[in-house]
């Protein structure tokens, strides 16, 4: 086990090498000057060609991408062009409400997910089945800025219950109560991301009490709840957490489309307009804190594969 | 015909919401054929005197800000859906396929391949989606590709699974034995084997390619903005949401109405497959 | 299912917490804007709601009142010697920057001197400036090489502007715009925070005095009445709407022009049109391609294209345009009616004939658009659907504006672009008369009215002039104007003290709720 851990971890140093030498090609790739974007309007090419000298951003790209490296192996991930801050900085307020959002959309995921899948699996093929996943399946084909865009017409204009928009920190004015910022972006996340979890839930308990093992358990005459308990759900919960790590890494980057309909300040919001700015730093940044992000989860749950379910062999 | 018709009735027997998505499927595949007979109305033709009007006798679904018949925007958007899934579905298995079972039956090109996967894998599709279009220009084909370059990679795990079960049987055994050589093994023995979880996984991916092209029309960087698209439509509207509200509620209607339809076909398809692939596709 | 309970629990203390939320407190404005300003450095670029929000902060030694005319700000006075070369400009002697220093002409000398060099519109100025110096700790004299009109409606113009900054950090600056620490004004608000997608803050500045007499435009009394303004950026125009309507904003920027007459009749809601209209300005290519010195064609293109119809398409209520072709509006001191006939004739048969005596024989014509303005985009349309009708070849090409602007100073990638205008008070400020601007109309007429222009600080003088180069634009068509746009904000009723409309950047001192 700890030599499989280490070996693991081992692989993450070429996979995190070779993603962040295609972030930095690819980016440059992208037309545009950050530079022209920064000086507006009315720069003349003389102006931008001197900034981008000063700003070093005329050096032929495997320079830059030396400095680069070089720079974040001492934990240094640069200046951003256009907020002339640490890109840190800039990442670290936006992963408060992105790593916030993500929590509560899996609250809602749990709360409405989890249940609705149990009640689903041990009513199977009946009709609180069917109306449960084809829900599920419904709210999952929404497309999320319409479903923002609705949610905010209802709650905020018409009933004035919510807030429309932003986020405040928890950590100025208003503390936890702040959280109700997130109430709505994070229950237009939930929306398409709880009909995975709905059908795993319901597909793994359904499945787990096939199995031959859960079969063995209650021949040997154990008592059926401890049979549920011990075995259904411990297998069960293998699968539903790997779901899990994987939504989670899905809804820091992939909340972009509702981060921009609530005007929140989250990562993905930011790694678009820097895209759009074409602040490289930044998207540099971002990607590499969100590969790794990935990788990490991605080495848990295999890990928690492993560690959970005996039959999964460590190659 | 007829085992055509009883794989039908097995499929969607007890189904009956599977069954309306098949229908409204129909509906849009009329929509796409023959869409220059459905409405009198050019969807690119601006009439700045009717811009937006309601629905009313003479334009059923109302018009837009440059006063574009809505319907017939509509009933062309079809058009681009169907490019688009398909587009995407075709990209994506093609490369998938391909990646994962080469992956799986030749161990060490598996690993170097695999490994790049990996790495794709670890950037975040819509991310992934939105570098790639800010460095290709927005077109049809460019949506397209980038779509399905994104479910390349889960197409390809999926089918890396599914090759290696299938790997270690008696059949493939049997064919190597019989001198079978190995583009013959592959694709002659293995791969009539996965088509139809292939099936399956190709209605998940053409209901996910509507999504992720609405969403990036919503951000602005996914096919070019003439062309009349749902997702276009609606990010073009999404300022209307009170003063002209049709504009959201047709569209919108179609897109959750075509992807909600394909979620349900593909899920009564993945529960009538081989159930060793069953827990291979994620879909939705 | 032993897991649950705990999250069940986290929630429902969550909820709890919830209910019990705070309103803004009245100390605070909340003014949703389109996006994150580029740097709130007002002497290198140019973006409007940098300024929106920097004008707040900093000052220069002039400002605008509201007929548009330069008045003092940081400036108490001004002489100028008979031969118009040279401007001795006093100080107001009771001016404190946010860092506690006291301004002085050393400051202003050396914010001038790096605007020369470096700002955006300070070229303009310091081509034709011998020397800056201070001659007094309240006094600073510019020496010119030749009379220059227009020098106090530079100095007063603070988009691109001189800004006056401590001298310590203007000397240190450089090219670079200034980073948020050094943020140091003297205005009536100081910076406080700029936290990326959240907001950026400015607080009420105790130690501010403000310059004499009533309030009258940018002029007059400054009060700071908000303990801080909050500048939060909503890119979502609907979200926008919503924000203000629902009460988290009380003031939202840049609403389409179609939502006008829902808003204008929600009593929730007050509409606020901003006095100086801004324009759309389809550039053409002057140094490549089929449409370099060929007027003819130009003029061809011009003839065909009806304006009117666009500005209906991207703008909507007819309150809220005007198809002009003065490129400023009627009613400023600037309107002529020189060339206009031109503006807006719409007809494809005279188009075509032109274009066919030009020699123009169906080459594709390259034209570029972002649809980050969507009115740019709307207008690219309709200009491409009316130019086709006469027989021309539009290449339409749309891209993101930051592609767009890099593209565009790439003579070869194309051959007219859209873009927009903002208000200006005086003409020598409009991009065409720029000839590094992306275009790059330098032809020897232009060359010659535009030294005439400068050169003389006659009004009458000035205007006539500006009548003849507005005719030779209509004439060599460098650029086509689309016509002038109304646009508007919207504020919460709860706000008092706002003007019914603003004159270029909307500002709250003497403010409040």
């Amino acid at each position: 086990m700890f030599a499989y851990t280490i070996k693991r971890l081992l692989t993450l140093i070429p996979t995190l090498f070779a993603a962040s030498v295609l972030v930095f090609a690819f980016i440059h790739l992208i037309p545009g000057d950050p530079v022209a974007v920064l000086l507006g309007d009315t720069a003349t090419p003389e102006e931008i060609a001197a900034l981008s000298a000063e700003m070093g951003l005329d050096e032929p790209i495997y320079i830059q991408y030396a400095y680069w490296l070089g720079n974040v192996m001492q934990g240094d991930l640069g200046r951003s062009i256009f907020f002339q801050e640490p890109v840190t900085r800039v990442i670290a307020d936006g992963a408060e409400t992105s790593i916030l959002l993500a929590l509560m959309t899996m609250v809602w995921i749990v709360v409405l997910g989890v249940p609705i899948g149990v009640i689903a699996a041990t009513r199977h093929g009946g009709w609180i089945d069917q109306i449960a996943s084809g829900g599920a399946m419904f709210a999952a084909s929404i497309p999320t800025f319409w479903l923002g865009l609705y949610l905010i017409l209802i709650f905020a204009v018409t009933l004035g219950w919510l807030p429309s928009s932003g986020f405040p920190s928890v950590f100025d004015d208003g503390g936890l109560a702040n959280l109700r910022y997130l109430l709505l972006p994070s229950l237009t996340l939930a929306a398409p991301n709880s009909a995975l979890i709905i059908r795993l839930v319901r597909a793994s308990m359904l499945d787990v009490q096939r199995e031959d093992h859960v079969r063995t358990a209650r021949a040997k005459g154990l008592h059926p709840a401890k049979v549920a308990l011990k075995h259904v759900f411990r297998n069960a919960l293998v699968a539903v957490a790997a779901a899990f790590g994987f939504t989670f890494a899905a809804l820091i980057s992939e909340a972009v489309v509702t981060e921009t309909v609530f005007s929140l300040p989250g990562i993905g919001r930011l790694v678009v307009e820097s895209i759009l700015r074409r602040d490289y730093p930044v998207i540099q940044g971002v990607v590499l804190v969100i590969v790794c992000l990935y990788l990490v989860i991605n080495l848990i749950v295999d890990l928690a594969y492993a560690w959970l379910d005996p039959r999964v062999s460590l190659k | 015909m007829t085992a055509a018709l009883a794989t039908f009735n097995q499929v969607f027997r007890g189904r009956r919401l599977a069954l309306l998505g098949v229908g409204w499927l129909i509906i849009v595949a009329i929509a796409v054929v023959f869409a220059p007979w459905l409405t009198p109305y050019d969807p690119l033709e601006i009439d700045p005197v009717a811009r937006l009007t309601a629905p009313n006798a003479e334009h059923w679904f109302g018009t837009d800000h440059f006063g574009r018949d809505t319907l017939a925007r509509c009933i062309y958007g079809a058009r681009m859906a169907l490019l688009i899934g398909l587009g995407a579905v075709v990209v994506s298995l093609v490369g998938g396929t391909l990646i994962g079972m080469l992956s799986a039956y030749f161990t060490r090109l598996g690993h170097v391949l695999m490994r790049v996967v990996d790495v794709a894998m670890a950037f975040p599709a819509l991310l992934l989606a939105l570098v790639l279009m800010t460095i290709l220009d927005r077109s049809v084909t460019n949506t397209i590709f980038v779509i399905g370059i994104v479910y390349t990679t889960t197409t390809a795990r999926i089918l890396f699974g599914m090759t290696l079960k299938l790997k270690n049987e008696v059949f493939v055994d049997a064919a190597v034995v019989t001198g079978a050589g190995h583009p013959s093994v592959l694709f002659k023995h293995i791969l009539p084997n996965l088509i139809s979880p292939l099936l399956v996984q190709a209605t998940f991916i053409f209901a996910f390619a509507q999504l992720q092209a609405a969403a990036l029309d919503f951000l602005g960087l996914g096919l070019p903005p003439e062309i009349p698209s749902w997702g276009n439509m609606l990010a073009e509207s999404r300022v209307y949401v009170t003063r002209a509200s049709w504009l959201l509620m047709f569209p919108g209607a179609l897109i959750i109405l075509t992807v909600f339809s394909m979620n349900l076909v593909g899920d009564a398809l993945r529960d009538a497959i081989d159930p060793r692939f069953k827990d291979d596709i994620a879909g939705v | 299912m032993t897991r649950r309970s705990p999250l069940l629990v986290a929630a429902a203390t969550g909820l709890a917490l919830l209910l019990g939320g705070t309103a803004f407190a009245d100390g605070t404005m909340r003014y949703a804007s389109i996006g994150e300003p580029p740097s709130l450095d007002q002497q290198v670029g140019t973006s409007d709601l940098s300024t929106t929000i920097a004008h707040h902060v900093f000052e220069g030694l002039y400002t605008f009142n509201g007929d548009y005319a330069p008045v003092p700000l940081l400036a108490s006075g001004d002489t100028i010697s008979d031969d118009g070369k040279t401007i001795v400009i006093s100080l107001r002697d009771n001016v404190t920057f946010h860092n506690g220093k006291h301004m002085t002409s050393e400051d202003v000398v050396a914010s001038l001197k790096r605007w020369g060099e470096f700002g955006s519109r300070g070229g303009l100025l310091f081509a034709n400036v011998e020397s800056v110096e201070a001659t007094g700790e309240y006094e600073v004299t510019l020496k010119l090489t030749a009379p220059f009109g227009p020098w106090k409606n530079l100095l007063g113009f603070i988009n691109g502007g001189a800004a006056i900054y401590p001298s310590e950090i203007a000397a240190d600056a450089g090219g670079e715009p200034i980073a948020p620490e050094n943020y140091i004004g003297t205005g009536p608000y100081k910076f406080v925070e700029w936290r990326p997608n959240r907001h950026i803050e400015l607080a009420r500045f105790e130690d501010y005095t403000s310059p004499p007499g009533d309030a009258d435009g940018y002029g007059g009394a400054r009060n700071a009445e908000f303990d801080t303004l909050q500048f939060v950026p909503v890119p979502d125009v609907g979200t926008r709407v919503s924000g203000l309507r629902a009460g988290d904003y009380d003031y939202a920027e840049s609403i389409p022009g179609d939502l006008f007459e829902e808003l204008d009749a929600d009593e929730g809601v007050r509409t606020i049109l901003n006095g100086g209209p801004i324009f759309g300005l389809v550039f053409m290519n002057s140094k490549e391609g089929p449409l370099k010195e060929n007027f003819a064609l130009r003029r061809a293109i011009q003839t065909a294209i009806d304006k009117v119809p666009a500005l209906q398409v991207a703008i909507g209520p007819e309150k809220l345009w005007r198809a002009n072709g003065s490129f400023l509006p009627e009613g400023n001191v600037w309107y002529t009616d020189s060339g206009i006939d031109n503006f807006s004739r719409g007809d494809a048969e005279a188009a075509r004939a032109m274009a066919e005596e030009a020699g123009y024989a169906g080459e594709p014509i390259k034209l570029m658009v972002s649809t980050n303005y969507p009115f740019h985009y709307d207008s690219a349309v309709v200009y491409t659907k009316q130019l086709a009708e006469a027989g021309f070849n539009i290449d339409l090409q749309v891209y993101d504006w930051a592609t767009l602007i890099q593209k565009r100073s790439q003579p070869d990638q194309w051959d007219l672009f859209v873009t927009h205008h903002g208000f200006v008070p005086d003409p020598i400020l409009i991009s065409v008369l720029n000839e590094n601007y992306p275009g790059w109309w330098s032809t020897p007429e232009i060359t010659e009215l535009k030294a005439a222009f400068t050169a003389t600080a006659d009004p009458a003088k000035r205007q006539e002039i500006w009548a003849d180069i507005q005719g030779l634009i209509y004439e060599q068509v460098p650029t086509m104007k689309t016509g002038d746009v109304y646009t508007y904000n919207i504020a919460s009723p709860d706000l008092e003290g706002l003007e019914s409309s603003t004159l270029v950047w909307p500002h709250f001192w003497n403010v409040s709720k």
